[in-house]
């Protein structure tokens, strides 16, 4: 490393020009000063990369000079200067955070080494900082979001904007996007964070079930209430409610929502007593609401009340960039998970995922990639080892081109791909457990392995 | 034409083998295209000897040899005392960065690592390699990273006959560009 900007320090004119008539032709900067009081105003001024400085000077001794220049330029390296016999001192200086240290006279060689070596340490050290700085500054993995895509890097920051306030946030987008993760993000940075974050998906309940899920009940509400129950309303004191498919809330579920919303304050289903809540309210939806509000199946002054900040989440497709990112992310998870030994994933592989266009998004890529690892065979993931996402669905009857009879085949295909996990298929579906029980019901669709 | 004005000179300091500098004076003109003169012998200063350390004091040295530049655009002192700066155990030669002396020593360069006595080829090529380092500081040159360059530091023996008797590319460039810049100033 040439051009390094260096600082000789020492009262002995021939030591001063010996020096730096050696560093100079080794194309450094060099920069000298007699004691040390000129030499700590020289650092002041510049910064130098390393400071050669004598232990022994009339006006400062050199360890009181270390001491200051480690205050006030941590970052410069310093190779203190000893005679024979005043070793011990040297040493002392590395304890105090000198670099090295030359003991006069030394074998030009050996300055050759030290300089060299000092400088590549710097050099590392700062590339480090300058590494850390960059990664500090992209954040591919915020919280449990992978992305370093530009509309990831603005969500992150969205994200961090959002949590220092108080106020309910609507997040939105399509299945698979990844928006309870944004939900858990949000109260993780927010000052609710040592609170509870209390998720419940709105869709997943049939109407009666999901008031008492939210509101809690009293002993003897209703047949079968046979104790007091805390709703999910009453579990979020303190924390972050997180309200999935919110657009599925009953509508007249939903002046209740509201009233919670706005008062803070709620009754059990059963209940007289008004319970006071301290909750943030994190809802999330991947249909239209607004929408369903023309249809007048939301109610409008709830639609406002919960989008005070809107997020939204960006499918897969418009970050493919991030593709490779995220299937390196979940491959390293599901190599520690499933306990095999596949490492890396081909180029090609990569190229391949990033041109399929993702509909079930990061969901999708997760199972996808689960799935290739359960079933890979070598230890690198290859395109062939995705060409299931590819597979031409079975040839449907000729007669019967039916919405029911596609939907009745997509439904069978999904569920057969998930091995019948209904959560599972429910959410690459885009539906909730209780629709696709009822689906299969209707369809009377049954698992064949059985 | 006018012949060229001689650019270097060659000193001996002290008691000198005349082969040593027909053979330094040789390698100049030929391999960096100059005049050279071969000076009368001079005394080594007694000014310049440290006594405890039985070496002379290269520093002191250059400074010395900088009264003969004169009409010279470097004057080089060859001699076969052992030399030093007063912070290294001893140095092979010395120049000023950019200024007018340089100083050679054979003292250390006629003996392997191991104290023989080394073939007079091998002798005279690393004077030649020395010569041309130091000359090259006189002209501005750094130390080279490039270890096919005679300007690549050395401070062992070892290391001295590895690097080569020539310039890298960029160095050489460097030398005839300011050798040139230095003539043209001459003629002004």
């Amino acid at each position: 490393m040439a051009n390094a900007r260096i600082l000789v320090v020492d009262d002995e004119l021939i030591v001063r020009e010996s020096l730096m008539g050696w560093l100079r032709k080794a194309g450094h900067i060099v920069d000298c000063a007699q004691g040390g009081l000129e030499a700590l105003g020289k650092i002041r001024e510049t910064e130098y990369d390393l400071v050669f400085l004598d232990i022994k000077m009339p006006d400062m001794s050199g360890i009181e000079v270390l001491e200051k220049i480690c205050e006030c330029s941590p970052e410069t390296m310093v190779i203190m200067i000893t005679a024979y016999g005043s070793v011990e001192t040297a040493v002392e200086a590395m304890k105090l955070g000198a670099s090295d240290y030359l003991m006069k006279p030394f074998e030009p060689e050996h300055l050759l080494v030290l300089v060299d070596k000092l400088l590549k340490q710097k050099r590392i050290i700062e590339e480090n900082v300058l590494l850390k700085e960059q990664v500090a500054a992209r954040r591919v993995r915020y919280q449990d979001l992978v992305g370093a895509s530009p509309c990831m890097q603005r969500l992150f920051e969205l994200i961090e904007e959002v949590a220092a306030v108080d106020s309910p946030v609507l997040i939105r987008g399509e299945t698979g996007t990844g928006k309870e993760l944004v939900a858990k993000a949000i109260h993780a940075k927010s000052r609710r964070r040592y609170g509870p974050f209390v998720a419940i998906n709105c869709g997943a309940f049939p109407e009666n079930l999901l008031e008492s899920e939210l509101f809690g009940f009293e002993a003897g509400a209703f047949t079968g209430a046979v104790k007091t129950r805390k709703g999910r309303i009453e579990m979020a004191e303190g924390g972050t409610l997180f309200l999935d498919e919110v657009g599925e809330i009953p509508l007249k579920m939903q002046i209740d929502m509201l009233r919670v919303l706005e008062e803070k304050r709620f009754q059990r289903l059963g209940g007289r007593d008004f319970i006071s809540v301290d909750f943030r309210c994190v809802a999330a939806t991947h249909g239209n609401l607004e929408e369903e509000i023309r249809k007048g199946n939301f109610r409008k002054d709830l639609y406002f009340r919960l989008k005070v900040i809107e997020i939204e989440v960006p499918p897969l497709r418009k970050r493919k960039e991030d593709i490779g990112l995220l299937a390196e992310y979940f491959l390293s998870r599901f190599r520690r998970e499933t306990n095999k030994s596949v490492m890396a994933i081909t180029k090609d592989a990569i190229e391949f995922l990033e041109s399929y266009d993702w509909p079930g998004n990061v969901r999708e890529l997760e199972n996808a990639i689960e799935r290739a690892v359960v079933l890979a065979k070598d230890k690198v993931l290859t395109r062939k080892d995705f060409a299931f996402l590819t597979r031409q669905p079975d040839v449907l009857d000729e007669g019967d081109k039916t919405l029911e009879a596609v939907e009745k085949h997509h439904i069978a295909r999904v569920l057969e791909e998930c091995g019948w996990n209904v959560s599972k298929a429910a959410r690459v579906l885009g539906i909730n457990r209780t629709t696709l029980h009822n689906k299969i019901k209707k369809y009377n669709l049954k698992d064949r392995q059985q | 034409m006018p012949a060229q004005p001689p650019t270097i000179l060659i000193l001996p300091l002290g008691r000198l083998e005349t082969l040593v500098l027909c053979v330094v004076a040789g390698y100049i003109q030929g391999i960096l295209k100059v005049p050279v003169d071969i000076g009368e012998t001079v005394e080594v200063p007694q000014e310049t000897y440290i006594p405890d350390r039985h070496q002379y004091d290269a520093g002191l040295l250059i400074c010395f040899l900088r009264e003969f530049a004169l009409s010279y655009r470097c004057v080089l002192g060859i001699t076969s005392v052992d030399i030093t700066l007063p912070i290294f155990t001893h140095v092979f030669g010395e120049a000023e960065l950019g200024g007018h002396a340089a100083l050679v020593s054979t003292y250390r360069l006629g003996k392997d690592t191991h104290g023989r006595r080394v073939t007079d080829a091998v002798f005279y090529e690393r004077v030649a390699k020395v010569v041309l380092h130091e000359i090259g500081h006189v002209f501005s040159l750094y130390h080279c990273g490039d270890g096919k360059c005679v300007m690549r530091f050395s401070a062992k023996l070892d290391g001295l006959d590895e690097i080569p008797l020539y310039f890298c590319d960029r160095c050489y460039f460097l030398l005839r560009r300011m050798i040139f810049r230095n003539r043209a100033g001459e003629g002004t």
